[in-house]
């Protein structure tokens, strides 16, 4: 699958390659209303990442029904929508109406947003209120629902099985660091909302290893992501617990990375004679 | 349409202390890029760095380009700057380069009166897209302003002079070459050729400082104005939503400088 924020709406990428081949898409991620995004500068690089304040800027529900969903249309291959909120009611508003919207195959919860009803906790960083949130909108939706997980917390398996506890169907892990860079010659942060997120090959070993410690905590589902570049990588979430993969920032540098991720797991498999990738997943679990 | 190809260094040459021209074999964007596009250049194979590098085309010559050699070929002018172009300085010739391009805009040409003066202002390596705009544009009553630094940031003077620019104007902010100050200042103080009847058109690409001079005059004498943005990007193709600009636009504010852009009616631009 391709991650949240890093594929547009997926028209951006249609000029790369044929997006039927991924396994899902999964556009930016929705909110009830429109957002603008932070002022730029919105993306700095660093050894091996990018911090990115993007700011969630996205068009909102109603827009996106009417000027965005029309595309999918002609896509085949899985919709997975993205959504968020401020309040918990926000999310499961969004949640009912995208339970009425035809050809979605799931919805991916980003709860890695500050409930500004509780001065601003992270929803994903408190074990209660993650339970809580997903309790609520599980009840909003018949539709798979994947919760993705903010590694910006001590302890990620108990979020995750809270929100398994809560009613997940899966979840998917993990969303950005946060962190930020400063310029020493302005003195001032190279970001314009000071803190962004980071991602990319310099977070995979955190994500690798918060992986295998939610596969062994939880029985649903765990979708990996974290600094996936090519197949190899891929191959090792998948040996921690990951049933799936989801490319982010690979998706900027060589639009073709998740063809060429599903190309190299083929590869990998045929080479070592495994007839199902289901036979790698958890290669490492203790149980 | 943009694409995804790998294409070849043909010549990578030093042509002022900091500044090199990049010649890459690749027909299938040399023939479909315009001017004020750019394309996205991977500059290593590995993560260090890790993003792809934005650069406006300076020249690209079709297939069907009367001088063989030329065929299928793009230019790019840059200035080695920080990690991604000082990996650049290393391409050797006959080198795989990986490409994603035409991105953006462009240069818009409207139908303008021919007496229209056309006023380019650039500054450093900004002058660079204006050049292959002016190679578009024809003589045309053109004004080139180019600004820079030093006399060693002043580029593309010998291009411009080919082209028969009607007249050409430099400033370099140490006085070194031509009139001592920046390129708006010199610009201001040459309004005077412009005062007569004919109506002016300005086409800048710059400093975000010079263009927010720019846009503080060029607002109160009514005059229209494209200018050419940059940004640090992230993929370059409209996906990541990092190269953003504030805009008067209501709906959507912040605006993507690869897909809106890089070319915005200056008036447009909220500076903040």
């Amino acid at each position: 699958m391709v991650a949240s924020g890093t594929f547009g709406f997926g028209e951006e990428y249609e000029d790369f390659f044929d997006l039927n081949q991924l396994g899902a898409i999964i556009p930016k991620g929705i909110s009830l209303k429109p957002m603008m995004g932070n002022p730029p500068p919105r993306i700095f690089e660093t050894e091996g990442g990018i911090i990115n304040s993007i700011g969630l800027q996205n068009p909102g529900f109603q827009n996106f029904i009417k000027n965005r969903l029309p595309y999918y249309k002609k896509i085949k291959t899985h919709l997975i929508i993205n959504f968020f909120g401020n309040t918990q009611r926000e999310y499961i508003e969004l949640a009912k109406r995208f339970d009425e919207v035809p050809g979605i195959s799931g919805l991916e919860m980003n709860i890695s947003c500050p409930n500004v009803k509780r001065g601003g906790i992270v929803f994903g960083s408190d074990p209660k209120m993650a339970y809580q949130l997903v309790c609520e909108v599980r009840k909003a939706t018949k539709l798979t629902l994947i919760v993705k997980l903010s590694p910006n917390i001590t302890d990620i398996a108990s979020i995750a099985k809270s929100v398994e506890e809560g009613g997940a169907d899966a979840v998917s892990l993990i969303n950005t660091f946060r962190a930020m860079a400063v310029n020493i010659h302005s003195r001032k942060p190279e970001l314009g909302n000071i803190i962004g997120g980071l991602s990319g090959p310099a977070i995979k070993p955190i994500a690798l290893r918060m992986v295998w410690e939610v596969s062994q905590r939880v029985e649903i589902p765990v979708i990996g992501m974290g600094g996936i570049m090519k197949a190899e990588d891929a191959i090792e979430f998948i040996l921690v617990g990951a049933s799936a993969i989801q490319i982010g920032t690979a998706n900027l540098i060589n639009p073709r990375t998740g063809i060429e991720v599903i190309h190299g797991i083929k590869k990998y498999l045929i080479q070592n004679r495994i007839n199902r990738i289901q036979k790698l997943v958890g290669v490492f679990k203790s149980h | 349409m943009a694409l995804q190809t790998d294409g070849i260094v043909v010549k990578n040459e030093r042509i002022k202390p900091l500044y090199f021209l990049l010649t890459i074999y690749c027909p299938p964007i040399a023939n479909e890029i315009k001017t004020g596009q750019f394309i996205m250049l991977k500059v290593s194979d590995n993560s260090s760095p890790l993003l792809r590098r934005p650069f406006s085309v300076y020249k690209c010559y079709p297939a069907s380009h009367p001088e063989k050699k030329k065929r299928g070929c793009l230019l790019i002018l840059y200035k080695k700057v920080g990690k991604g172009t000082h990996k650049m300085t290393e391409f050797k010739k006959g080198q795989k380069v990986n490409v994603i391009g035409p991105l953006g805009n462009g240069f818009s040409l409207p139908p303008l009166p021919s007496s229209t003066h056309i006023i380019l202002i650039g500054g450093g390596v900004g002058i660079v897209s204006l050049y292959s705009l002016a190679e578009v544009l024809g003589s045309h009553n053109l004004f080139v302003f180019i600004g820079g630094k030093t006399k060693d940031d002043i580029l593309c003077e010998e291009d411009f002079k080919k082209l028969n620019a009607s007249k050409i104007f430099i400033a370099t902010e140490d006085g070194s070459l031509g009139y001592e100050g920046t390129v708006i200042n010199l610009f201001l103080s040459q309004i005077k050729i412009f005062k007569k009847r004919e109506s002016q058109y300005i086409y800048s690409c710059g400093p975000v400082e010079m263009l927010k001079e720019l846009a503080r005059e060029v607002k109160f004498k009514g005059v229209d104005c494209q200018a050419s943005l940059e940004a640090r990007m992230g993929c370059g193709f409209g996906a990541c939503w990092g190269c953003v600009v504030k805009t008067n636009d209501l709906n959507t504010p912040y605006q993507r400088i690869c897909k809106e852009g890089p070319v915005f009616n200056l008036k447009d631009i909220v500076w903040e």
